[in-house]
């Protein structure tokens, strides 16, 4: 048995002054979840300056085009807010609030799909690329849904990857929960870029693909999660 | 903020700068109420006294973390917690299970229950009610953090966090008084 005394056990302190490099203290979720902004829109946006925005963008309109995507990128940061205060111990935001965000996150993204379908149902891929690809891609959709769905899926990596270097430490009561928020910021954050870009408005196409990738996205960031909260058990061998 | 919380923030910023003295003091203030809040946890078994270690030391890794705008107390309550939380994963994970001790858990006495009851009565007051309500009655009462304080480390609302104090202190009252008439 231990002694109860509150001076640190021997071992502890051992332990403590192998490494006591200054660090710096991190900032509020906030600020962390601004800081992740640029990296974000670099990434979102990669796709945009490919290929450029879609062919029927004047027919959608700036508000349906760009603020549709400007609306789901800032909801994006919200969530990686929100998972940024589950990654603090003392600084955990209430159940309602992770699930009303996740909630709204998923019916945006739906009514901004449908509303988009509805305004230009755009099903012929008229992409800057040879005549024959546009060709090809429409006869053969499923490429298509196949290039966005692993594209945006590994843009989401990306961030998703960055995330996590940043809040590695940060000793999270529910890593599976706060790496599934991560995720759904990062799928919508991507999506939000994708979406102004791809070719095609129909819903099984959008939903389909790009739902997918931000499925995808949220379950690697879940994985991602569970591997970092995992990867402590180790880190936090008993002393004796 | 009081002068205890100012000064254990005082502390953590200079922690954070590598004084290992700080750290010293900060264990010293800390330690003895963590280690009565895993003892709670783990429901008095002996391995509190590992997990208080484990505590120490995965706060000593994500000291960068914490951000001088949070209280240092209900930080380090939180990565307890978590540390209990990881702990428990993993022994279900080796399909192992921690076993409580036979005799009651070493729930600390609450001061304000310590007028209506013995301390025996209390403890076994206390295990009738639901975990949730002690860990919040405990944590008000005995460890004196505010309901804001819980709702952050548990992730409820403010509101929550003092129904289930107050509901538990309700319910002990209702436990300690069935408690004194069978034994009269």
């Amino acid at each position: 048995m231990m002694d109860h005394s509150p001076k640190p056990p021997e071992a502890l302190m051992r332990a403590i002054a192998q490494d006591l490099r200054p660090v710096r203290p991190s900032p509020q979720p906030l600020q962390l979840a601004l800081r992740m902004v640029p990296l974000a829109l670099l990434v979102s946006s990669v796709i945009l300056l490919a290929i450029g925005p879609r062919h029927d963008a004047v027919t959608l309109g700036p508000l349906l085009t760009w603020g549709a995507s400007a609306a789901q990128f800032v909801l994006a940061i919200v969530l990686v807010w929100i998972a940024a205060h589950e990654s603090t111990p003392v600084g955990r935001l209430p159940r309602q609030v992770v699930c009303l965000a996740t909630a709204a996150a998923s019916l945006l993204v739906v009514f901004v799909t449908l509303l988009t379908f509805w305004t230009g149902p755009a099903n012929v891929p008229v992409l800057p690329v040879p005549p024959r690809v546009n060709e090809m891609l429409r006869i053969s959709p499923w490429i298509t849904g196949f290039a966005c769905g692993i594209g945006s899926t590994l843009a989401g990596a990306i961030l998703i990857l960055f995330f996590s270097r940043l809040f590695r430490n940060s000793m999270v009561t529910r890593p599976t929960v706060a790496g599934a928020l991560y995720g759904v910021g990062a799928g919508l954050a991507i999506n939000a870029g994708w979406r102004i870009a791809c070719p095609f408005s129909t819903p099984w196409h959008a939903l389909g693909a790009h739902g997918a990738a931000i499925i995808a996205t949220v379950l690697l960031g879940a994985l991602m999660g569970r591997y970092l909260g995992n990867r402590k058990l180790k880190i936090g061998s008993r002393l004796s | 903020m009081s002068e205890g919380d100012q000064e254990l923030r005082a502390l953590m910023i200079r922690y954070q700068g590598g004084s290992l003295e700080a750290f010293q003091e900060i264990y010293a203030q800390v330690a003895p109420g963590v280690r009565r809040y895993l003892l709670h946890l783990a429901a008095g078994s002996e391995i509190a006294d590992d997990l208080l270690q484990e505590t120490f030391l995965q706060m000593h890794r994500s000291r960068a973390a914490y951000n001088p705008n949070y209280a240092v107390k209900p930080w380090v309550f939180g990565l307890a917690r978590n540390v209990f939380l990881m702990n428990r994963r993993a022994a279900r994970q080796r399909a192992k299970i921690l076993e409580p001790r036979e005799d009651l858990p070493e729930f600390p006495v609450l001061p304000e229950a310590d007028r209506i009851g013995s301390q025996d009565e209390i403890r076994r007051g206390l295990a009738c009610l639901s975990p949730d309500q002690v860990e919040a009655l405990l944590l008000h009462h005995e460890w004196g953090f505010s309901f804001e304080e819980i709702a952050g480390m548990l992730g409820i609302t403010a509101a929550a966090a003092r129904a289930r104090a107050s509901r538990g202190m309700a319910d002990l009252r209702v436990a300690l008084t069935t408690l004194q008439r069978s034994r009269a």
